[in-house]
């Protein structure tokens, strides 16, 4: 009876999944799944609206819990990994991610950098990517609006103004496109990946008769740096390289 | 011999409250002259003494040939028994007083006793007789300096078992004091510097025990105060350094004739300090020969290795011991841990180091062991590869390397709560350890199309190129405005000379009516000079871009002249515009036929100027 009821429950849920559901609809199921604590089930309707093709910060991010409540920390690493494109500065992402990676056996210092750099990322970070896209927008149309000004003034008085609002909002501009193009490269980078295989042993040539490098476990983050056949180079966050198989990796 | 008596009182009384507790030591026998050589008539005592033949002595005492000596006395027998910091020994010494009949070398020969049915015999030794007088003096007179009877009859003698030897092998070295005086007490007041070895002590006991020992004839009292291993750490040679000793010596004390004063005096008499040093020793030490393997630590005896693990199989995170022991002879404190390559993914902690070294029979042996405490965090087979240990064998000369086998682990998945808490973690991430994860996002997640950008959208191009075509708008606006401006004044400049042209035809007009009514002339003149003097005006105005109210006769002068050189228009020019304005305020005085002239100077004049601001 009881496997009866579970197979009736597959089903439904399964039928609402071919049939056409939006995917938002779908998101509030697979929530109202977590909080029932059926986490194996909402993991795979979070899944499901990935795999049809959407994505945003909290479904990520709710994917990646989902995960970390079924004991999988490097898929949690992985989806969190990848919220964090959509919302970088969100503080649950972050506190959530920062657990997980307590989790994992490496423990991986970062080599030292250089204070502008850390500033750099902040600054980066403090706005998710769509904010900035608004924002430099913005900033754009009043910097036209400030040239328009200048060309349509009667007065010596508006030019003035007008003068000083555009060179002041051109370059208010032009500080924001560059932030938003070393946004947009990082949105778009597909270098940075998560071990996923529990463990694995990096080489120090793309070659399993090679000399071992090191050992990486699940969940570490790793920086691509060259693909061969099989084989990818990797970089760790502390200065390590060697070449890792591809299939023991996932590109966030 | 008081303090003889007294020693017998003493262990007769020592014997009736303890048992007496022989030691099992083997008795011996042996033969000792008080003075060695002796002049010729002096008297001398040769002393048989069985030591350690329990209180009950020997039998048939069998002398050696004394026929070259006169025995004036004997045998006195006296027996002795000594408990000295617990260690009993006993003696019986027969005594002889002999006399020497002629000078030269004789050779004392063995004398035998039976103990228990056991012959013993002494060793033989050579007395020499020497011409001279005995010195009755000294015997009974004022005792000889005690301090330089000291110096003859008390030393310290450092002795090596062998003194040439390979680099980490073992050399016995013993440090043993002499005497024929009685020490009472003695503390070392320098241990010997040990440069270049490392030392293992055998024996350094609080309590010595004593033997006897013979050299030269002379008997003496023998007890060991250090016994040691030494295991060179360097080649070449070595010295062992002196140890010193400060021994308290008991001396008799001087005869006295007041019988209180001896009533008074310490019964064991004078006590005094006297400093022993023995030689230096000096060692040579042949380097180890080439040819080392690579994992050669120093390490010469001869070992066995093995190397264990507590359980073959086990869970992650429960640990395995795996442990290696060393076994031998030799420098075995001196062994460094082996090299152990462990798989990778094993935590593993500094060895425990622990060893246990025997003594026993003054070879350094033992067991060195190394634990290693290992956590498997991961699930598998794993593989300990074999432990090479090496060593150099000095019983074949050559070096030798022990490897174990391999030893094959299985490790299977525990626990999975289990967290590995890495070392290394901040306390603030342990804390944060504590914490669980924060809830899932239930407002709208605002999902978009995979690999769809947002910026590659036509809106978002339509958003970015509307302002721009707003600016362009704006640059239009602003161009077609100024042109504007700017064809007001061409305008007036290219209609100048047809304004001009139609005032005048209005002044000739109004000439033609002046010549035919004679009526209102006046009226018609005014007319006349008025139409000239506004197309005129009205033409310098259109042409110079001056405003009509700014105008006046010099700055239209000035004007002209800056535009041409020819002063003759000027000139021209300034009388026509002074007629004109004359003759508006006074148009009476003029004449038909001037004010033809005055026709024709404009209508040429305007000509002129339209040629000559045009090529200007």
């Amino acid at each position: 009876m009881k496997s009866a009821l579970t197979l009736l429950a597959v089903l439904v849920v399964g039928t609402m999944v071919v049939t056409g559901q939006t995917p938002e609809q779908l998101f509030i199921q697979a929530n109202q799944l977590y909080q029932q604590e059926r986490f194996g089930e909402a993991r795979d309707a979070f899944e499901s609206i990935v795999s049809a093709g959407y994505e945003s910060g909290a479904l990520y991010y709710n994917l990646g819990n989902t995960y970390y409540r079924s004991g999988n920390i490097a898929a949690a690493i992985l989806n969190y990994e990848r919220a964090r494109k959509f919302i970088p500065n969100d503080d649950d992402l972050l506190h959530n991610l920062q657990l997980a990676n307590l989790m994992i056996a490496d423990r991986i210092e970062p080599a030292p950098r250089l204070f502008l750099w850390d500033y750099w990322k902040n600054v980066k970070d403090a706005f998710s990517l769509s904010g900035l896209t608004w924002l430099t927008y913005f900033v754009y149309v009043g910097a036209i609006g400030c040239i328009c000004a200048v060309a349509i003034a009667r007065t010596y008085r508006t030019r003035k103004v007008g003068a000083f609002g555009a060179i002041g909002s051109g370059m208010l501009f032009l500080i924001l496109l560059v932030l938003l193009v070393a946004k947009v490269s990082d949105f778009a980078r597909d270098d940075l990946a998560i071990v996923i295989v529990g463990v694995t042993t990096i080489k120090n040539s793309p070659d399993k008769q090679s000399t071992d490098a090191f050992v990486l476990h699940t969940g570490v983050k790793v920086q691509i740096t060259d693909r061969v056949n099989e084989w990818v180079k990797i970089r760790l966050a502390d200065g390590k390289v060697g070449w890792m198989e591809k299939t023991a990796g996932e590109v966030i | 011999m008081k303090l003889r008596l007294f020693c017998i009182f003493l262990a007769l009384t020592v014997s009736v409250i303890y048992p007496p507790r022989v030691q099992a030591q083997d008795p011996s026998f042996v033969a000792s002259v008080d003075k060695n050589p002796v002049g010729v008539g002096e008297q001398f005592t040769l002393s048989l003494t069985l030591n350690n033949a329990g209180m009950s002595g020997g039998k048939n005492l069998q002398l050696p040939d004394l026929g070259k000596f006169h025995v004036m006395s004997g045998p006195n027998q006296s027996s002795s028994m000594q408990i000295i910091n617990g260690a009993v020994s006993s003696s019986i010494t027969y005594s002889y007083i002999l006399q020497p009949k002629e000078i030269g070398k004789f050779t004392i020969g063995a004398a035998t006793i039976e103990v228990g049915g056991k012959k013993h015999s002494t060793s033989p030794f050579v007395l020499e007789v020497v011409k001279g007088s005995p010195r009755p003096s000294q015997q009974t007179g004022t005792q000889a300096d005690p301090r330089a009877e000291i110096g003859d009859n008390l030393f310290l003698k450092a002795s090596v078992d062998k003194n040439h030897v390979m680099q980490g092998e073992q050399i016995n070295l013993a440090f043993k004091l002499y005497t024929r005086v009685s020490v009472s007490n003695y503390t070392v007041n320098k241990n010997p510097a040990l440069t270049g070895f490392w030392g293992e002590d055998i024996e350094n006991p609080k309590n010595i025990s004593l033997t006897n020992e013979t050299i030269g004839g002379k008997q003496y009292r023998v007890g060991v105060i250090r016994r040691m291993a030494l295991f060179p750490t360097q080649s070449g040679t070595l010295e062992i350094s002196p140890m010193e000793v400060q021994t308290t010596v008991q001396v008799q004390s001087r005869r006295s004739l007041d019988p209180f004063e001896s009533f008074f005096r310490d019964p064991f008499g004078q006590t005094m300090n006297h400093i022993v040093k023995s030689e230096p020793i000096k060692i040579k030490v042949d380097p180890l020969p080439s040819g080392a393997p690579a994992g050669f630590k120093g390490a010469v005896g001869r070992f066995t290795m093995n190397a264990t693990v507590d359980k073959h199989t086990t869970k992650t995170n429960e640990p395995i011991t795996f442990k290696v022991t060393i076994t031998g002879t030799g420098n075995i404190k001196l062994l460094e841990s082996p090299i152990v390559e462990l798989p990778t993914d094993f935590e593993q902690y500094t060895p425990k180091v622990s060893d246990n070294i025997s003594r026993q029979g003054g070879r350094i042996s033992g067991t060195k062991s190394f634990e290693y405490l290992l956590i498997p965090r991961f699930p598998g087979e794993k593989l300990i590869k074999s432990v090479a240990f090496s060593y150099f064998d000095l019983g074949k000369r050559e070096y030798q390397t022990l490897r174990s086998p391999q030893i094959r682990l299985t490790v299977e998945q525990g626990a999975a709560t289990a967290v590995p808490i890495v070392a290394g973690a901040q306390r603030g991430d342990v804390k944060l350890l504590s914490q669980d994860i924060r809830f899932i996002k239930v407002t709208n997640p605002s999902l978009s199309r995979k690999g769809e950008y947002f910026y590659a959208r036509g809106e978002v191009a339509a958003m970015l190129l509307l302002p721009l075509a707003g600016v362009a708008g704006a640059f239009v606006y602003a161009r077609r405005r100024q042109t504007a401006m700017m064809d007001a004044a061409g305008y007036r400049n290219r209609k100048a000379i047809k304004v001009a042209q139609k005032g005048l035809r209005q002044a000739e007009q109004a000439l033609k009516a002046a010549g035919k009514n004679g009526m209102q002339v006046s009226e018609q003149k005014l007319q006349f000079y008025t139409e000239v003097s506004k197309a005129l005006w009205k033409y310098l105005s259109d042409k110079l871009d001056i405003p009509p109210a700014g105008l006046s006769i010099e700055g239209a002068l000035f004007a002209v002249s800056q535009r041409s050189t020819n002063g003759d228009i000027s000139a021209a020019l300034k009388s026509l515009l002074e007629i004109c304005e004359m003759a508006r305020f006074a148009p009476t005085s003029l004449e038909l036929s001037s004010m033809q002239k005055t026709y024709d100077d404009a209508k040429r004049l305007i000509v002129e100027l339209e040629r000559i601001l045009k090529s200007a």
